[in-house]
């Protein structure tokens, strides 16, 4: 203990060594304050917090400088859910006492978590709005509001007090006891707490016993106006065997309607999950498809692609290699060479060989081809035309002018200056009936042999059929 | 009989974390020492005041 006046320390004397001042009352006043601390701290420690509150509080009244009180005080307040109130105390402790103060430990706690200090905020600002809802006459809501509070922090313990209180005033006694008792809980000599319990236990054991009254067919007396009320809501007593099929019945509904909220409730939930899952399996199957798709019509173009190039290769190797095809050409030409060259009067041979070579594979032909041809036929031109000559003739001379015509043309083609061949080509035409090539044949004739007799007789033969 | 009217004047808003330094600085801290070292203060001056009143009625 110091002397208030000059800050020493006091000893047991009445007054200070230091400065002389009489510490008589103020020593009193210390102690007092002392004892009261003491008193606080009993009565914490059994969770009488209210009336450590009080204790304390009384303590500090003498004795602002006490310390462990204030921090005893903000523990409490702490507990009961007070927190700023708790923060007050331990502040102003750390103020008066600087260094080796267990308030520093406290306030270190609540700073190094924020989101409990978060939490208790939001519980206190929640329990003010349920206040104001109480002012403003929306129960309901703050009863809710109340329940959040409690969800929060569950040791506040006003906003338990609050929701007994409103649960009270709207007569739901039983919950105004059950929140009342975990009030108590925390602090169980609060005067308030009690109170309310008090008053919820009455108006409960007044119903128990208006029940078991009313059970024995006795009429009570004495219970006026609501408890009057609540008579023509009070359940009838039965029989102890009706009672037992009753409760065996109400278990049996109990237990259907689970059922029947479990296929209501989770059932559809469970269908909407799995619908969800197979949604998803078929969203994952439907973009595979359409990858394999775009593949599959990838890979038609190509085939489609490729089956074109394949058509244009086969129809240029037939080109090559068919009947009319160069390569055939080059056999041909080639066989009716090594043909002459082993016997050149196999003219015939040499014939049948040259007339599988067409005018158009020797157009398409390189030059040194159509030259070997040009070689070899003049080489075997004139015997060969003289060879179709001779059967073209016997074949006119027996009036088979189809067959005179085919042989009389190859005579011409091979030997362009035999003109009888052309001259007996136009008459097997004007004799088979074919009058266009007829005249044209004989024309020829005009042209290439001009002032001959065959050329005379040709424009007489074409004046003839002309005039028809 | 509870009147809740009458009970709810009984709840008062909780201090919210915005108003503990206000509280704090206006927290009176006035104990039963300083009020003792005041009344203590009190009696001295009044025991100076009268005691140089009697000296000067003796001068005079």
């Amino acid at each position: 203990m110091i002397c208030y006046n000059c800050g020493a320390t006091l000893t047991r004397n009445p007054f200070c060594t230091n400065c002389g001042v009489d510490v008589t009352r103020y020593k009193k006043i210390v102690s007092s304050a002392n004892i009261f601390y003491n008193d606080g701290l009993e009565k914490a420690s059994v969770r009488d917090l209210s009336g450590a509150v009080e204790s304390l509080r009384q303590c500090l009244k003498l004795d602002k400088s006490n310390v462990d009180a204030r921090n005893l005080l903000g523990l409490v307040y702490f507990e009961t859910g007070e927190y700023v109130a708790a923060l007050n105390e331990w502040v102003i402790s750390k103020n008066l006492r600087p260094n080796k103060n267990i308030a520093d430990d406290y306030l270190s706690m609540l700073q190094d978590n924020p989101t409990k200090l978060d939490t208790y905020s939001q519980a206190v600002k929640k329990y003010n709005q349920a206040l104001n809802y109480c002012y403003q006459g929306t129960l309901d809501l703050a009863i809710i509001q109340l329940k959040k509070v409690l969800s929060l922090n569950p040791k506040y313990v006003q906003a338990h007090q609050l929701l007994a209180l409103l649960y009270l005033n709207s007569e739901q006694w039983e919950e105004a006891r059950k929140v009342l008792l975990r009030a108590q809980k925390v602090d169980v000599n609060n005067t308030l707490t009690l109170r309310y319990l008090r008053e919820a236990s009455l108006v409960l054991n007044m119903d128990d016993e208006h029940s078991e009254t009313k059970g024995k067919g006795l009429k009570k007396d004495g219970l006026k106006g609501k408890r009057e009320k609540d008579d023509l809501y009070a359940p009838t007593v039965l029989p102890r065997d009706t009672r037992t099929i009753t409760t065996v019945l109400n278990v049996a509904i109990g237990i259907a309607i689970g059922i029947a909220v479990s296929y209501l409730l989770i059932l559809p939930a469970k269908i909407t999950s799995a619908q969800d899952g197979m949604d998803e399996k078929l969203k994952t199957v439907n973009e595979q498809l359409d990858l394999k798709t775009g593949e599959i019509a990838q890979l038609e173009q190509d085939l489609k692609s490729e089956k074109g190039k394949n058509e244009k290769l086969s129809s240029e190797l037939e080109v090559y290699i068919g009947e009319d095809g160069a390569v055939t050409a080059m056999d041909n030409l080639l066989g009716a060479v090594s043909r002459y060259m082993d016997d050149p009067e196999s003219t015939n041979d040499i014939a049948t060989l040259l007339d599988k070579i067409d005018g158009g594979t020797l157009e398409k032909a390189s030059d040194s081809f159509v030259a070997v041809y040009n070689k070899l036929l003049g080489k075997v031109g004139g015997d060969v035309g003289s060879t179709y000559y001779d059967s073209g003739m016997r074949a006119y001379q027996n009036e088979s002018y189809a067959d005179a015509i085919a042989d009389l043309t190859k005579a011409y083609s091979y030997d362009n200056n035999n003109g009888d061949a052309l001259f007996n080509l136009g008459n097997a035409y004007r004799k088979s009936g074919d009058v266009i090539s007829a005249i044209d044949t004989y024309q020829k004739v005009i042209e290439q042999f001009p002032d001959t007799e065959m050329a005379t007789r040709s424009q007489q033969y074409i004046n003839e059929l002309n005039n028809d | 009989m509870i009147n809740f009217e009458e009970e709810l004047k009984k709840f008062h808003p909780s201090l919210e974390i915005e108003d503990a330094e206000e509280a704090i600085y206006n927290q009176d801290l006035t104990d039963m020492a300083d009020l003792l070292v005041s009344l203590v203060k009190e009696e001295k001056e009044t025991e100076h005041s009268s005691e140089s009143a009697t000296e000067e009625n003796e001068e005079d």
